[in-house]
């Protein structure tokens, strides 16, 4: 209750402006002060994040010197949260915001962010680029699966690529990965059922952020199912059609049976835990949170690196009726809030940021470039083991909705999912609540009152 | 200099002091002006902080605001309301919220007057026994929902781990319907049974000595006395405890938050993580002010039958 008066004064100090489309940034950049500087960012808590600061630090102020980064983070639950108040504040504390793709029609729709069409094209070598991953950070209204629209509008740049990999334990079931998800599933079945206290699979089962929505997404682009019709802006009778329903069936009845015990509410750092522990024979993880699983200090799997990848393997998602993966990773913006310098320094770090010799070394101190150079470079392949799942995934990608809406539509998927996964619903009945709810969301655009129930 | 201004006392019999008043005040500030400047910063802050926000709410709550879409907040009158009120997912939430509510108070109440009653009885190390009792409710409920959340853990958990080493299975206390709200219970009822415990000390600690004399020179049974003397004294005290109880499980959300996220499913979303829902997920802020009016309502219609309760309860 004290939260939502908050925001009501929030809301009630930022209701004059009425703005609803984004301002629009230069394409020059604006004279830098020299003047000391804190450029903030903000991010949710993970070694990605801390990696940015790290980096940034260290390699910005060598051309700026004046200008300290500061990436502040917020657990992964409050990210939207901690972001949109702010917005609705029309006050940031922050200049540049870290938005997950989903986010940017609801933070360009709000006049959250600025337009950064005409910088892009000015400062940015968009060929440099995956037409995809350059949409699916930046472009709005979303981009079309693997393709981008040259025409429309960017608001953001990419600053971190992701995926999910599928981590596997190369002692107990074999160095070649499954190459098919029913494959995979009886691969795990028959290690599980090998090894005592150890789970066949492990992965995002969570009913917060988007853990269990991304799960049942991922199932369901593999099995060939859509999670909308974005050209009719039609979900019921889409994502609950015939491959919807074998995917939720497959995910609920084949895979949730050979998960641990109590894993219902498992997300990344669960899951990692699992893997760490030798507690899961194939585990699906983020690429960008996977680092851990290699540190010593963390694992059982060995005293060295070299131990543990003697144990573990990183594959590419086995592909079924499709090939699919899910889009991960987030873009950097500028929030239309910030005062005129810090919007001018945040132009000028991403001009710096997307340079080809800054993002190798990006790839090289743990992030995931989105360069095609980049992502080819020994920098990035070498960096990590699961990198070059990465590399594999880039034209395989799949994204969810992105639309002002989105925060609602994946909460209705989450906690429907998670329903289904831990026994409170029927894989059919969550798979059509799913469907009948999120249509509804996306048709109360008309409604007077009781929006949001 | 002026004459020095008599001051009034309540105790007769008490001399009035004849102190003048101190050297740096004012002539120009009468004492209703000092009493004005005073009171005024807390009362602005109130005003600001509580009222205002108060009032704001409940003008949104009539509109379809939203705070991040912006753009002017349009009429719609009492429909917000009748959304909320004919909403299926709202019934739901005010379920598991009264079963939440029942189950936790009612646990509390029984426990923690049974612990008051025995530690009346001691007459060594009550201090000490009291003061043990009280430090969960000094804990922040983030910190005790973290704290269980690792302690019923399925896999890693020391209450699995303890039940595992009795022979007896393991147990899905966070990922299951039934055992996820049980154990929101258990963990409320483990940090605020104290607090009812404390109010019930205090209760029994007040019961006039006397009448257990009475009633032992009359022979009357431990059980006698219990129901005739302790219960009927310390019971209006203990129905306020629980009234203050109430309130705060019904507004729950920090242990809902950390521990289940309304899960599995919705199946431990209460209506104060419902409205959090509405208001920061979709931004319908026009929708959670009306939410937030009638949960507040809710309580003040409840207190006040309550409170009539107690009264008549006095009066009897």
């Amino acid at each position: 209750m004290a939260a939502m008066l908050v925001a009501t004064t929030m809301a009630a100090c930022g209701q004059d402006d009425g703005a609803t489309s984004a301002p629009k940034a230069p394409a020059t950049i604006p004279e830098l002060t020299k003047d000391p500087l804190t450029l903030s960012f903000i991010w949710f808590d993970w070694p990605p994040a801390h990696a940015l600061e790290a980096f940034a630090n260290a390699e910005y102020t060598k051309v700026r010197s004046n200008v300290t980064i500061k990436v502040n983070t917020v657990p992964n639950a409050n990210w939207h949260d901690a972001m949109f108040t702010q917005f609705a504040a029309h006050k940031t504390d922050f200049d540049i915001p870290i938005l997950d793709s989903q986010h940017i029609g609801e933070a360009v729709t709000n006049g959250n962010i600025l337009d950064i069409t005409d910088f892009v094209k000015k400062n940015i070598d968009v060929k440099a680029y995956n037409p995809y991953l350059l949409a699916a950070y930046g472009q709005y209204p979303q981009a079309e699966t693997g393709k981008r629209d040259e025409n429309a509008s960017l608001y953001g740049l990419p600053l971190l690529g992701d995926t999910w990999t599928m981590i596997y334990r190369k002692d107990l079931i074999g160095d070649k990965p499954p190459q098919t998800w029913d494959e995979m599933i009886s691969v795990a079945q028959k290690c599980q059922a090998d090894n005592p206290g150890v789970s066949g699979l492990a992965f995002h089962q969570a009913n917060g952020s988007d853990a269990a929505a991304v799960t049942y997404n991922t199932v369901n682009a593999v099995y060939g199912g859509n999670l909308w019709d974005s050209k009719t802006r039609k979900i019921d009778g889409v994502i609950n059609d015939a491959a919807g329903q074998e995917a939720m069936d497959v995910l609920v009845n084949k895979m949730k049976p050979l998960t641990a015990a109590g894993s219902g509410n498992w997300f990344i750092d669960e899951v990692n835990a699992a893997v760490a522990q030798g507690k899961a024979c194939i585990a699906f993880n983020w690429i960008a949170a996977s680092g851990g699983l290699l540190d010593p200090k963390q694992s059982t799997l060995g005293t060295t690196r070299e131990e543990i990848l003697d144990k573990l393997g990183f594959a590419t998602l086995p592909s079924q009726k499709t090939n699919l993966v899910p889009l991960g990773g987030m873009g950097m913006h500028v929030s239309a809030y910030s005062p005129a310098a810090n919007q001018a320094e945040a132009l000028n770090f991403m001009k710096w940021f997307e340079q080809a010799d800054i993002q190798k070394k990006w790839a090289a101190a743990g992030g995931v470039p989105s360069r095609t150079d980049a992502l080819e470079s020994p920098e990035f392949l070498n960096a990590g083991p699961f990198n070059q799942v990465y590399a594999d995934s880039v034209s395989r990608m799949r994204d969810m909705w992105n639309v002002p809406e989105y925060a609602r539509l994946v909460d209705i998927e989450n906690t429907n999912v998670n329903a289904a996964l831990n026994g409170a619903k029927t894989p059919k009945d969550a798979l059509n609540d799913i469907a009948k709810e999120q249509q509804g969301v996306l048709d109360s655009g008309s409604r007077k009152g009781g929006g949001g129930l | 200099m002026s004459n020095p201004v008599p001051l009034t006392t309540d105790h007769p019999g008490q001399v009035a002091s004849a102190t003048p008043p101190a050297p740096g005040r004012s002539r120009r500030l009468s004492d209703r002006g000092l009493a004005v400047a005073f009171i005024s910063p807390a009362l602005l802050l109130l005003l600001a902080m509580s009222v205002f926000p108060l009032l704001w709410a409940l003008y949104l709550s009539f509109t379809d605001y939203s705070a991040t879409r912006g753009g002017p907040a349009h009429f719609v009158w009492f429909e917000n309301y009748t959304a909320i009120l004919t909403s299926a997912q709202v019934h739901l939430r005010a379920l598991t919220t009264l079963i939440y509510v029942v189950g936790a108070v009612a646990l509390q109440t029984v426990l923690g007057f049974a612990i008051a009653y025995l530690i009346s009885r001691r007459t060594h190390g009550r201090g000490l026994l009291t003061t043990l009792f009280l430090v969960p409710m000094m804990l922040s409920q983030v910190v005790v929902g973290l704290f269980w959340k690792f302690m019923l853990d399925a896999q890693f958990g020391v209450i699995n781990s303890m039940l595992g080493s009795l022979g007896l299975g393991q147990v899905e206390w966070l990922t299951r319907q039934r055992t996820a709200l049980i154990s929101l219970i258990v963990v409320d009822t483990w940090q605020w049974t104290p607090f009812i415990m404390l109010i019930a000390l205090a209760g029994l600690t007040a019961v006039p000595k006397y009448l257990y004399e009475a009633a032992s020179i009359d022979r009357a049974s431990e059980w006698f006395r219990f129901r005739t003397i302790t219960l009927p004294l310390v019971w209006p005290l203990l129905l306020i405890a629980v009234l203050f109880r109430a309130i705060e499980a019904f507004r729950l959300f920090d242990l809902v938050y950390i521990l289940t996220s309304g899960g599995p499913g919705v199946s431990t979303e209460t209506l104060s993580f419902h409205v959090y829902k509405v208001a920061f997920l979709g931004f319908n802020t026009g929708t959670a002010s009306a939410y937030g009016i009638l949960m507040v309502l809710v309580v003040i219609v409840l207190t006040q039958l309550y409170l009539r309760y107690l009264n008549k309860l006095k009066e009897d």
